[in-house]
Parts: structure tokens; sequence; C-alpha cells
């Protein structure tokens, strides 16, 4: 390397890092930035805010990062080498920051984080000084030292007139997200280096269109024009081919070679050959056009990006609030209103449905019971065919009563299931979202009520007796007849009209009179006991069908009543619920038009930024 | 173990038992029928890269001819043929030779379809033995490709990983720096550093994960070396001639060389054409070797190909893929059958994948090829002499029994016999021994194998004919 203090370098104008007068409005670019930060803030988006502070505060630095990009193998260290005629970038596939110093030094600076700021302030610790006379060496030394994928860059600052008017050259490794890395980096420029035997191919483009919606001022720079045997013609090429992609790219071409050997040997006339003198020109120019023109471009182009980002979402909305169609509260409304007329209707079914229940019932209750009670008499008198009462009537009475208190439970569950079936049923009637209608357990059992009197004994039926007395005088009187037809047919015979055989006839006949008394007698008990029975049995049954109509008939009135209740307190609760929607679908479309008319506002005032920032551009100063 | 004749008979028995079973399977069957017609067939290398990278500079430097057609697109055959003919898509074209290289036409009627392919038949030494394949991407169809790249970064990587095959490790691919004269600005000494550049490269384990080896070349001048022409000398000559102090000004940039009033002997349209043949280092090059004593065409293009990295580029296509031709083919051949038996599925397909994959593990050809390329990059290290044995031994310098055992064509079989048991013994002793390196006992025990393998083969040639 040659000695740092010497090496002339080539086209060291007139800078001055005075403020140069500036035109009134010149510094509106700081406005335009300033008011789109806060709408970046106002529309949330702090990170985009934070972005743009960032910038602003590089804007705002006298110094222009100018930032070496490429592929790799593209001559980008031997580029800035000849620039400020320094062997400065080692290529040691560590990015290196080139600025001016009255005496040269050179550190490896650590930097917190990958994301972090190039220009942010690092302690002491993490800057590892670095040999000056073989830099590469070192500096691949320093970085074996630290943990391997540690952020790190080189700083150089050497003592160059070029690098006084405060440009600063970083050199990068080639790589990709290079948006990224210029922004971390601090680039206001950004030169991307292009051998000139290559030409620009497609990813070196895809590359630029990114970069031009950041940087201004994006120059491109074939190198190596010593070496390739055609360069104008691939320098054309490239012009043609960036405007066909419309990036909008200044470009130049250069030899590192030819500079380097010029001023060593002090010959101009190579330097001039070079292509270095323009590009010197060029980034002067730069450096001078920063606070004014270069700050323009970058904010006109920050602000178009960053506005356009902010009008997305705001769109969106706007549209999405266009497709919704009916929005959800009108929705509700009709849904209610809905409900409501649902609701009478259900009114006028459950009213039907009851009282035709009802009368189901009634005829239903009624047949049982008689069908019921015909069995019970059946059996009565199926019994008394046989049964003498006046025997039997002991064992008889229990099993009456017993059958007809059974008789009486049965239709009673009975009635108490019909009951709850039918409020089932009545209940059925109304709408699903009506939630649980049915009446509470105790207004179905109101039928319980009226049967819990036993069912009256019966008492037995006057008997006939049949005495000892009325037997004997009986037996006289039928054996009378025989004593006398015996008692003659033997006078016949010679003997006395009361003999032995007449006595026995007249025995015989006496008897047979008796048992036909006591048969007919008993016939005569049986027919009035079953007479009795049956009426018995009528009585119980007028009784009880009494008792279930009356029961049916408070059912009745219980569940009208319950249902009725039921039915005005849905229809209050529907009818409060209208009025609630009512209120919010009226409130839903107040808002909803105060909304899109303050997102058009909003969309009104990033696109009026936005065509103060495009003006930003077309002013000339 | 097997060697390479068994290597390459159970290829073909495994390919034939795959065409049975896909017999009813149209296109399997047209791929196997083709992957069976090239096993007999000459080697196929592919030269790929991206565009621009100098493929069809190298395919000319090759073949030593300037055949590359201009401004085609599509993949270029190239195949050994009594007479020039050229096809495209199958339909044969006229071929007309320029002055920059062959110009072929063709119209409308022939460019319709998908596949753009030019075959160029070519009497050729060279392609006698190999066929090159000029495309983009590298063909799958390939025995061997070589990969021709100005620079080997990330992206370039990944395209020869995807090239790689997943059957073993890539013992067919060969890179190719194509920038070397321009290394360093174009000096003079820009191929060395290039070539040094290569030798450290060669060695990260990063590019042998993808490659057999890597070279750095330059196609341009090597081109022009194979084809220079007597007035090309002469000019040459004419600016060596030239007093140092008065030519060097103009050999700075190449405008300064093309400028009209400069290097007067030239004149002017000579030195552009010499520019676009030679590049501009390639001229101070040619200029530096004429001053130095290369005062004949010949002894000058004898000296440029040395440069240019050609001869070295040769040497290792020779020792690492012609004398390698059955092995790379049956390789290039199992990788298209493994592929298809994963694709097609068959319930026949599972057995021959297995014995595919037996095949590869058994096939000692794979791993010494892997080994020498290992021992070349200097990856595993052999003490000096034993390396030199070793290298011998797998079959670096000829893979027949008598190279391989370094002896002389006169000697008798007994002292082939013994040369070969003393070298299973020494190797032997190596790898079972304890002074070597785990890494360098594992090579030792490759090998071994090879010697044993030697040994094999000895005894078959001495088994009485039954």
């Amino acid at each position: 390397m040659t000695t740092w203090e010497t090496g002339p370098t080539a086209y060291a104008g007139p800078v001055s890092l005075a403020p140069q007068p500036r035109a009134v409005g010149a510094l509106l670019w700081l406005d335009v930035l300033d008011s789109t930060i806060r709408a970046c803030g106002e529309h949330g988006r702090s990170e985009l805010a934070e972005w743009l502070t960032r910038r602003r505060a590089q804007l705002l630095r006298p110094e222009l990062r100018v930032l070496v990009a490429g592929a790799a193998q593209q001559g980008k260290s031997q580029l800035i080498n000849a620039l400020i005629n320094a062997e400065v970038c080692a290529g040691a596939g560590v990015p290196t920051v080139v600025r001016h110093a009255a005496s040269p030094t050179a550190q490896l600076v650590r930097r917190g984080s990958p994301d972090a700021d190039w220009t942010d302030e690092v302690g002491l610790q993490d800057r590892v000084p670095l040999g000056l006379d073989t830099l590469g060496a070192s500096i691949a030394e320093s970085t074996a030292r630290l943990p391997a994928g540690a952020p790190v860059h080189a700083e150089v600052a050497v003592p160059r007139s070029l690098l006084a008017g405060g440009l600063v050259l970083i050199d990068t490794p080639p790589l990709a997200g290079l948006p990224g890395v210029a922004e971390r980096a601090g680039a206001d420029v950004v030169l991307y280096a292009c051998d000139a035997d290559r030409g620009l191919g497609d990813p070196d483009l895809a590359v630029l269109r990114d970069l031009a919606r950041f940087q201004p001022g994006l120059l491109v720079v074939f190198t190596k024009t010593d070496y390739a045997a055609d360069w104008r013609r691939t320098l054309a090429d490239g012009r043609a081919r960036l405007a066909r992609a419309g990036v909008p790219a200044a470009t130049t071409a250069v030899s590192s070679v030819l500079r380097l050997h010029a001023l060593k040997t002090g010959d101009t006339a190579l330097n001039g050959e070079s292509g270095f003198p323009d590009l010197i020109v060029h980034l002067q120019r730069t450096i001078a056009a920063k606070p004014d023109r270069l700050a323009r471009d970058t904010v006109a182009r920050l602000a178009q990006v960053v506005l356009a980002e902010l009008a997305v979402p705001l769109r969106d909305d706007l549209a999405a609030q266009r497709d919704a169609g009916v929005p959800d509260a009108v929705a509700r409304l009709h849904a209610t209103q809905r409900r409501l007329d649902d609701l009478r209707k259900c009114a006028v079914r459950w009213q039907n449905s009851l009282s035709d229940e009802i009368g189901d019932l009634m005829s239903d209750v009624e047949h049982d019971l008689r069908e019921r009670t015909k069995a019970v008499l059946a059996q009565a008198e199926e019994f008394f065919a046989e049964a003498d009462p006046a025997k039997a009537w002991d064992e008889f009475e229990p099993w009456l009563r017993q059958s007809l208190q059974e008789l009486a439970e049965t239709s009673t569950t009975w009635l108490a299931e019909r009951t709850e079936w039918m409020a089932h049923r009545v209940a059925g009637c109304f709408p699903p979202e009506a939630g649980e209608v049915l009446p509470p357990p105790a207004l179905a059992s109101a039928v319980d009520d009226g049967v819990d009197e036993q069912v009256p004994g019966l008492d037995a039926p006057p008997v006939a007796r049949f005495s000892p007395g009325q037997k004997l005088f009986i037996g006289l009187r039928g054996s009378y007849g025989g004593v006398v037809m015996f008692g003659l047919v033997t006078s016949l015979a010679g003997m006395s009209l009361i003999n032995p055989i007449s006595i026995g006839g007249g025995a015989i006949f006496g008897g047979k009179t008796i048992r036909d008394e006591s048969k007919s007698l008993l016939k005569k008990r049986q027919a009035e006991a079953k007479a009795m029975v049956a009426r018995h049995i009528d009585d119980v049954f007028v009784r009880l069908n009494k008792e279930a109509r009356d029961s049916v008939r408070r059912v009745q009135r219980a569940l009208r009543d319950h249902f009725t209740a039921v039915t005005e307190d849905l229809q209050e609760i529907v009818m409060d619920s209208l009025r609630n929607a009512k209120v919010a679908a009226d409130q839903d479309v107040a808002a909803r038009e105060q909304h899109s008319r303050r997102i058009q506002e909003e969309l009104a005032a990033l696109a009026r930024l936005h065509s103060e920032a495009l003006a930003l551009t077309g002013v000339r100063a | 173990m097997i060697d390479d004749e068994e290597l390459e008979q159970r290829t073909y028995r495994l390919l034939n038992d795959a065409a049975h079973v896909y017999r009813a399977v149209p296109p399997a069957a047209a791929l196997l029928r083709s992957t069976l017609d090239g096993l007999a067939g000459p080697l196929r290398i592919a030269v790929a890269g991206p565009p621009g990278s100098g493929k069809s500079t190298l395919v000319n430097a090759l073949i030593g001819e300037e055949l590359a057609p201009v401004g085609l697109p599509g993949e270029v055959v190239y195949r050994d043929g009594t007479e020039p003919r050229a096809w495209w898509q199958d339909t044969e074209i006229p071929l007309i030779r320029t002055a920059t290289g062959l110009r072929l036409t063709p119209d409308a009627r022939h460019t319709a379809g998908t596949g753009e392919r030019a075959v160029i038949a070519w009497p050729s030494r060279v392609l006698r033995r190999t066929e090159l394949i000029d495309a983009r991407l590298p063909a799958a169809d390939a025995d061997a490709i070589l990969y021709v790249t100005p620079q080997l970064g990330e992206p370039e990587l990944r395209t020869l990983r995807a090239a790689r095959g997943r059957l073993a490790p890539p013992v067919h691919i060969m890179v190719v720096l194509s920038r070397a004269d321009a290394t360093g600005g174009g000096r003079i000494d820009a191929l060395l550093t290039a070539r040094q550049l290569a030798r450290r490269r060669r060695r990260e384990p990063r590019t042998a994960m993808v490659c057999q080896d890597l070279s750095a070349v330059s196609p341009l001048i090597a081109a022009a070396a194979r084809t220079l022409g007597d007035d090309e000398f002469a000019a040459i000559a004419a600016l060596a001639a030239l007093p140092k102090d008065e030519a060097e000004p103009h050999l700075l940039s190449t405008d300064r060389f093309t400028a009209a009033d400069a290097l007067r002997p030239v004149d002017a349209q000579r030195r552009v054409r010499l520019l676009q043949r030679f590049g501009l280092g390639g001229i101070r090059l040619a200029l530096t070797l004429v001053r130095t004593g290369s005062d004949t065409p010949a002894a000058l293009a004898e000296r440029l190909q040395e440069h240019s990295g050609l001869k070295e580029l040769q040497a290792a296509i020779a020792s690492l893929f012609t004398a390698r031709r059955p092995v790379l083919r049956a390789r290039s051949a199992l990788t298209t059958l493994d592929r298809l038996l994963r694709t097609h599925r068959n319930p026949a397909a599972g057995n021959l994948l297995g014995q595919l994959e037996l095949l590869v593990a058994d096939a000692h050809e794979l791993r010494e090829l892997r080994l020498l390329s290992a021992l070349r990059s200097g990856r595993v290290t052999l003490p000096r002499e034993d390396a030199a044995d070793a290298g011998r031994l797998l079959g670096g310098a000829g893979t027949s029994v008598g190279e391989r055992l370094g002896m002389s064509p006169d000697a008798t079989a007994a002292q082939t016999w013994a040369a070969a048991r003393a070298a299973g013994e020494r190797w032997r002793a190596l790898a079972h021994g304890r002074t070597l390196t785990p890494a360098a006992r594992r090579a030792a025990e490759t090998v071994l194998a090879s010697c044993d393998l030697i040994v094999n083969r000895l005894d078959r040639l001495a088994a009485p004919i039954p």
C-alpha cells in the first residue's frame, strides 16, 4: 500500500461545509416529510414513522453516504480504492465505511444487532483498532475473534480532500437484500457496480428496481472498461435495459486499473480515460445537491412509498364496506321484526291448539271412564250371577271399593299424563327461540286436587231373610199336598190317611217346596244386588266424570293463563329488542356514513400530501 | 465389492429387468431403451453453465475448431461423424462455416416443437470417445458435467447441488471457473493467480460437496490457442517486436489497444480481431510468451494452452471422466433408473430399487473416484510417497492392472504377482495400523480394496480356461 498521507487526489473541487444560500421554500421537503411522519402516526403506523424519522435525521446530516453495491467480482472495492487512491477496501467480506479524517485511522465496529443502524453510536468496547498497513489481514484476524455471524463493519478514515467535502463511501460484500442494507447503512446514494464485460442481467435489474423505489440518485457504474472488449456497447445496452425496466438510474463507465495506473504515473490523459473525473464530478454535485435537490427527490420517493402503503388499508376498508351489503344492525332489525310476526302467529296457534286439545280430552276422559266402569259392572254382574249376595257381600264389597278406587286413580293418572302431554303440545306451538315455555309441573298436576276423597262404600242390599219359621210354614204348606196325595193312595190299600208312607211323601213335597222357595229368594236377592251395584257404579261414574271435567277445566284455565303470560313476556322482550335494533340500525347507518366520509377525507389528505411530494421533484431550485 | 466390468454387466442386467417390468408403460419403456442404448455409446459430457459464461468457447477449445453455432437458441450436441453435418430438431439442415463459427440456419418450419436441440456431427478425434452437450442447465441424461461459470457463488452451488443426484458422491461433476484471465484486472499472472485460487477453493468442503474437481480456465485464450492462425501469430510477433516502452501504454486498455493511431505495425482492424479472439489478457500473455522465446506458432499455441489451463482441464477430463467411462455411464444409467423407479410406482419396483441400492453400495469404482478426487484436492492427506502410490493403485494413472501397479509393459506375470502381493500387504498394514489419522485409515481401506481387486483380476487372468 502506498503511504496514507501522500497520493494525489484527483479533482478536489471547492466544496464548503458552510450552508449555501437556499431558495425560499427549499426546505419545503422537510415540511412534506414531517407531514408524512405525522400521517404515519395518525394511521397508527409507528414503524413507518420511526423509519421516516431515521431517514429525516439522515437527510439532515451534512455528509453524503454513498453505498457501493453489486454482485460478486464486479470491482466494487477497486472502485473505492481507485476513487480515493488508497487501498482501503481489502475485500475481506466485511463492509467498509471510508470517511475523511485529518489522520488515518481504521477500526472494526461491532454493531448491537444485525438490524441496528450503522450510524448508531457504539461504545469503545465494540471498536477494535485495525492495523492500517495490513488492513485485510487484521480485519480477518479481528473478525475471527468475534463470534461467527456477528454484525460488523470496518470504519476507515483517510485524509482525502474528496472525502473532506462530506463524502462517505461504503463498500459492501456481495449480498442479497440490498435495499435493507442500504437502509441500515444510512446510504443517501447507491452506486451499483457492474462488470462491463458482463453487462446488466435480469437479477441486477430486479435489485435495481427494488433500490429505485427508495433511492434517488441511483448510479450504475460499469467497471473494468480497460479489459472489456466492447464496453461502449454494454453501456448503451445497459442504458436501454434500464429504460425498458423503468429504473431511473444514471450510468457511467470507469476503469479502476487505468485510474490507479494514472495516479501512479501522474498521467492526466489516462486519468481522463479512466472515466473517474466524471464520476467524481457527479459525486460532488450530489453532495452539493444533498440539502436540496437530493433531499427533495428522496422525500418525494419516500413519501410516495409510505403514502401508498398508508392508503392500502384505507382503500381496503372502503372497498370492504362497499361490498359488505346490509350492515349487521339493520339485519338484526329485520330479524327482530320477523320474530314479532312469528310470535303473533304463534299466539293464535297455541290458543286454537289448547281449545282443541281440551275438547278432545273431555270426550276422551268421559269415554274412558265409561269404558272402565262398564268393565267393573260387567265383572260385578258376573260375580252375582253365581254368588249369593247375602253370603258373599262381605267379600264383594271390598273388591268393588278397591276396583273403583283403582279406576279413579288410573283415570286420574291418565288425565295427568294427558294434561302434561297437552301442555307439551301447546308449548310446541311456540318458536324454538322462545326458550323453555312449559308450565311448571304444579300446574299440570292441578288434576289431582279433586280425587283425594275415597270412593264411598256400598251397604249390603236389604236381604229378604228366609227364617226357620218361614221355612217351617212353607214346608208344612208344601207337605200338605204330599200327605194328602200319598194318604189317599195308601188309604186304598187300607191304610189310614196318615201313615208312614204319606208322611214320607209329605216330607218330600215339603222339602221340594222349601228348596224352590229359597231358590227364588236367591234370584231375587241377586237381582236386587246387581241393581244396587249398577246404581252405585253409575253414581261413582257421574261423580268421577264431574271431577275429571272440573280438573280439565282447571287445567285449561291454568294453561291458558300460563301461556298467555308467556306470550306477553315474549312479546315484551321482542318489542324491546325491536326498539333497540331500530336504534342500533339507525346509529350504524349513520356511523358507516361517517366512517366512509372520514376514510375518504383521509385518503384525500394522503392524496394531497402525495401531490405535494410529487411537486417536490418538479421544483427546480 | 465389484469392479467396473461387473458393475457394467450388473447395470445392464438391472436395466433389462426394469425394461421387462415396465414394458407396458410406453414413456418408461422408451426412456429405458434409450438408457440401454446409451450404455454402449460414447461418454456424454454436458458443458453447462449460466449464459455468457463461455460454454461455447470452451467447447471450441476442447474440440480445437470454431464449431459453436452463432446465435442459436437451445442446446447443441456435438458428436463424431464421418463428415460435417447438422440437424435441427431431427431435421437435417445446411451448415455454413464462417470466420466466427458455424452458421446454422433453421427456418421456421424446423422451429416447431418445444425442446430446441441442434446436433452437429464433426469428424474429430476428441469426439470419438466423448459426446459434448452445450446446454444452459446440466442435462439430466449426461454422464458427466463440466459446469462452466465465471464465479462459484451461492446461486451456482445451488444449481450444482440440484444436479448432484442422490445416488453417489458427485464424481461426475467438474467445475470450470471461466473468467480466469480477468482475475486481478487481467495482469500477466492472472491465470496463475486464478489457478492458485482454484486449488484453494477445491479444498473447501462446500465445493467438494458438489463437484469432483474445480479448475480455472480461460476458454477464450484456450480456444484462440487451439486455432491459432499464422496471420495471428505474425501480428502478435510484430507487436512483440516493438520496444516495450512503446507497446506498453497501448496495452493498458482495450480502447488504447484498438485506437486508430496506435501500434502502427498492425492495422486497427486486425487488432480488433485479435482482441476479439484473445482478449486483452490473452494478448498481453501472448506478447510476453513470444518475447520470452516462444517464437513459432506451434510453440506459442502450446504455451498458451498450458497457461490458459486447458491442458490441466484436458488431463482432468481424461483421468476423471474418459478413463472412467464405464463407471460414469453406469452411474448415469442407474440415476435415471432410480428416478424412474421412484416416480413410476410398480409392485416390482421395490425389488429393483433394492437391487439398485445394493449395486451402488457395492460399486467400489465410485469410492475409488471419490478418494482420488479427495487426494488430488488435499481433503485427505497421506504421507507423500503413500499418496503417489495410492493415486496409482486407485487408477489415477490408468485403470489397467499394469498401470495401477506401476509395472513396466514388459514385466513378467510373476513380477506382477509379487508387486500386487506386496502392495496388498503394505496397505493392509497401513489400514489396520495406528500410524495414520482415522480419515487416512479409511482412505487406506479403500486402497486396500483396490489391491484386493487387482489380485482378484490377476487370479482370473491366471485361471486355466475350462
